[in-house]
């Protein structure tokens, strides 16, 4: 499980996040939900330890993040990072280098469930294929938990739909995802967990299936409530 | 399979209501092999934790069996079965009769409509799934 306890975070003056808590288990779709600019990325920085926090405290599986974390979580960008002109293999083969947790076999079948060709440039992908490749790299790794950042944002609808499909598949497993998004339509059938954010704290976490069989409500509907009060 | 969920009730509250329309309208035979947890929650596109949950309660309402390690199945139970139909059949005539309520007509009436449509549509063979 990973939890987050009362995290805060300012940049400069600008308090960012003001007393952040959650829970994301392993097994489960977590979904941080905001419009832009409200945090959720400092919160995946923040649980990677790429942005320290000013308070509060981050557990992994019990645990402070230590080294050892890294071999348990990856944090998937909302961009690829990747040298201009490398290839998909070569991309593949510089992930496999750097991290032992990489799993040639499943980045195999996630070429095949993409259907991307290994010898594309990245730069010659089209926007949704280069998002393919960027969640591919990270759902290679064989670890924990995955944090993504808006894996849906500004791609094509068939695009997002076999992005979706990925969480519905094996090759997600039993491993834990936090994914953030602005854009929830897509993937309410799909989520677990909604934790919804804004003005640096948390309004309102829910389960999306109990919140459908006590209350009758979609994820859209409790957000609407909460946002537009 | 294609099934097109609501938002508002349960993900696996409308999986089951699949799986008896399947069963009720013979889709689905009495003691077919049925997908794993897994393969369902791709070919639905849901959550795997919603389809799991789907299958415990069919399991504990003797709709689907599973022996050890083998893939679930349709039960074989006929009472089981007779049940499935007889609660859509149910549930169909609750939601017709609540909304022809509605609109105030004499059941006399209604009842007449019924069978002309019925014979109307007599090759039809009932509601299709999408």
């Amino acid at each position: 499980m990973i939890e987050v306890n009362d995290i805060k975070k300012k940049f400069g003056r600008k308090k960012v996040l003001k007393g952040v808590s959650f829970t994301a288990e392993k097994g489960e779709i977590t979904c941080v939900i905001g419009i832009n600019g409200v945090g959720k990325t400092t919160i995946l920085n923040a649980i990677m330890n790429l942005t320290p926090i000013n308070a509060g405290q981050i557990l992994i599986n019990g645990e402070t993040i230590n080294k050892h974390s890294y071999e348990k979580i990856t944090f998937i960008p909302d961009a690829i990072i990747m040298q201009p002109g490398m290839t998909i293999k070569a991309s593949m083969q510089f992930m496999a280098d750097f991290y032992t947790s990489w799993n040639q076999a499943r980045a195999t079948e996630l070429l095949g469930f993409f259907k991307l060709d290994e010898n594309e440039k990245i730069n010659n992908l089209s926007k949704g294929n280069r998002a393919k490749v960027n969640l591919l790299l990270g759902l290679a790794l064989d670890v924990d938990y995955l944090l993504m950042d808006e894996p849906f944002s500004g791609i094509d609808i068939f695009s997002r739909e076999q992005i979706a499909e990925v969480f519905t598949s094996h090759l997600v497993e039993d491993r834990g995802v936090i994914i953030t998004t602005h854009e929830i339509n897509d993937i309410e059938h799909l989520i677990d967990k909604a934790v919804l954010l804004d003005g640096g704290k948390v309004l309102k976490q829910f389960n999306s299936e109990e919140v459908r069989e006590e209350e009758g409500k979609s994820v859209v509907d409790v957000m609407r409530e909460v946002y537009q009060p | 399979m294609n099934v097109t969920f609501n938002k508002r009730d349960p993900v696996y509250v409308q999986v089951i209501r699949h799986f008896k329309e399947q069963i009720a309208t013979g889709a689905f035979e009495p003691g077919q092999e049925i997908p794993s947890r897994r393969e369902l929650a791709g070919r639905l596109k849901i959550n795997p934790n919603t389809a799991q949950r789907a299958y415990k309660e069919m399991e504990e309402a003797g709709l689907i069996r599973t022996e050890r390690n083998l893939p679930s199945k349709i039960t074989r139970d006929e009472d089981v079965l007779k049940r499935v139909r007889k609660e859509l059949i149910m549930d169909a005539v609750d939601d017709f009769v609540h909304s022809v309520r509605s609109i105030n007509v004499p059941v006399d009436e209604v009842l007449d409509l019924i069978k002309e449509k019925y014979e109307d549509e007599s090759g039809g063979k009932g509601a299709k799934h999408d």
